[in-house]
């Protein structure tokens, strides 16, 4: 069937540099106290009290009890590799950056953490790697948890 | 769902899949609502129901099936707007059914659209937790998450990258023969090709992965005693259903390989009262190839692990012992955005309808077709359903 195209097709899109994107804090919940200890340095997670049980990313409530009771702790940020990729095709903004390594990290309490892995080399990479908090400066001083080999 | 059939599907459209047409979802769903409309004889106003998926052109619009009644003319008594992604067009049918079980309708028309890769619409945006937890890492989108995923797959199981590629051929080989399917994607390849093309999320490869496009694809599903007046002599039937989302959602010491398949596929073929060898076709959602031997495994067809050795011990072209997505699949004919959910899915009506041509499967009694819907944070896929036609 033929049909008419608009204008729009005929055009390149504009190349236009976009930057990386930064943290946009409390967009969908208050989680300004996983932020505030990324400032110092401290990694916390959220705790169901009534399970004892952690997860991340920061929920509304628990995602044990539904209740919204849980309580930010700090960790240890010692875990493990569970699985990585070596990125080739950037996230937008992300350009510059090529290639670079993103992980799931496991943590002893029992959560994974989507993160960059820092000072190792792809060839170095391994699942079950024993890996330490890399405290990544970003534009405005702003601190974000990524991890290196321990 | 029941199995007394006497609820189906009469009809189906499909618009040719491209890349940035520069149309909107409307005008290519108006391209299959005409498609329909000339196969069955019927007007706009015979249509009493709509069910349309969401997109990710048009999603920022929060009326959107009401905009699509309005655009092509139907006046429906039961409106449906279903956003599971890739999971939505099968989610559908089996919603269709139940409202006309139910009375609130009787002929509906389910419809899929949307023109991703020219974003006519201005683009939907996901949100939440992304613009904390996971934009600022620059995971590469679905494209990292299954990269993520298949290196998790190769530690723990004997993943070959040979299998793969014979995925990869078998879905080009039938792209070959479907006029509807992106034109550029039309050329043959090798299992050389697919060893050797770019990788683009370590270990994930370039041809793993589907390529963003427009498009449109939906179905007429009614009674059968709708169908009889009208005349209409074609019709199969949805038998069986299954969905689930979130799976392992709060359970974060889950495999990422485990899937939501591990209870829909069981559940599917069990209220169908099939076993895997019973399966005519299988019509699956294929965003990755990695995707598609997860739902083997959930659904039963081999052992966990072990999907790299079926795939080489059977046939999956049009003519072998279990045909797979025999228009080339998203990965091989192009993913129309969010309506690629229904591109597999058209392919098994038309299957069954003996409407195949030179890639027409002998003997198509049933089809099991799938669905995979949303990239949740550090797991695989949010949503997984499975739905069973028969004829």
């Amino acid at each position: 069937m033929e049909t008419s195209k608009t204008a729009q097709s005929s055009k390149k899109p504009e190349v236009k540099k976009i930057p990386r994107p930064m943290p946009r804090p409390n967009m969908y919940m208050n989680t300004g106290p996983f932020w505030e200890g990324c400032q110092e340095k401290k990694l916390l997670i959220q705790q169901c009290p009534k399970t004892g049980k952690y997860q991340f990313f920061p929920r509304p409530g628990s995602l044990y009890s539904g209740k919204r009771d849980t309580v930010w702790k700090e960790v240890s940020g010692n875990g493990v590799v569970y699985s990585w990729t070596n990125t080739f095709s950037a996230w937008p903004g992300h350009e510059e950056r090529l290639p670079y390594i993103c992980a799931y990290v496991e943590l002893p309490e029992g959560v994974r953490i989507l993160c960059n892995i820092f000072n190792c080399s792809s060839a170095d990479m391994h699942i079950g790697m024993p890996v330490k908090l890399y405290w990544e400066e970003l534009e405005n001083n702003t601190l974000y948890p990524a991890f290196q080999p321990a | 769902m029941d199995r007394n059939k006497e609820i189906g599907i009469v009809a189906y459209g499909e618009t040719k899949i491209d890349f940035k047409t520069g149309r909107s979802a409307y005008d290519l769903a108006s391209e299959v609502f005409e498609q329909i409309l000339n196969k069955t004889g019927l007007e706009p106003k015979d249509i009493d129901g709509l069910a349309v998926s969401e997109t990710m052109s048009e999603t920022n619009n929060p009326f959107y099936s009401v905009y699509m009644a309005e655009m092509l003319g139907i006046t429906p008594r039961w409106n449906q707007v279903t956003g599971l992604g890739g999971a939505s067009t099968i989610a559908n049918i089996a919603r269709a059914h139940s409202a006309i079980r139910d009375g609130y309708c009787e002929t509906v028309l389910v419809i899929a659209a949307d023109a991703q890769s020219s974003m006519m619409g201005g683009g939907a945006e996901q949100g939440a937790q992304r613009y904390e937890f996971q934009y600022p890492i620059g995971l590469r989108g679905p494209v990292g998450v299954f990269g993520l995923l298949t290196q998790r797959y190769r530690h723990l199981y004997n993943l070959k990258d040979e299998a793969l590629a014979k995925l990869a051929v078998t879905q080009r080989n039938h792209a070959l023969l479907n006029e509807n399917a992106y034109e550029k994607l039309r050329k043959p390849i090798t299992e050389q090709d697919y060893l050797s093309s770019k990788v683009i999320s370590d270990p994930l490869r370039m041809l793993d992965s589907v390529m963003v496009c427009d498009g449109a694809n939906g179905v007429l599903v009614t009674t059968k005693k709708n169908a009889q007046r009208l005349g209409l002599n074609k019709m199969i039937f949805p038998v069986a259903y299954s969905e689930i989302s979130n799976y392992t959602g709060s359970d974060f010491s889950a495999e990422i390989t485990d899937t939501g398949f591990e209870v829909v596929g069981p559940e599917v073929l069990r209220k169908a009262g099939m076993t895997v060898k019973d399966v005519r076709m299988l019509q699956a959602y294929d965003d990755f190839f990695i995707a598609l031997m997860l739902v083997m495994e959930g659904v039963g067809f081999c052992e966990r692990g072990c999907a790299s050795d079926f795939i080489l011990a059977n046939d999956f072209s049009f003519n072998g012992t279990l045909p797979l997505n025999t228009g080339g699949g998203q990965i091989s004919s192009g993913q129309a955005g969010l309506a690629g959910g229904g591109t597999n899915f058209v392919e098994a009506v038309r299957q069954m309808f003996e409407e195949g041509g030179v890639r027409q499967i002998p003997s198509p009694n049933n089809a099991l077709v799938t669905g995979i819907g949303m990239i949740p944070y550090g797991r695989n896929w949010g949503v997984s359903n499975a739905l069973i036609l028969e004829a």
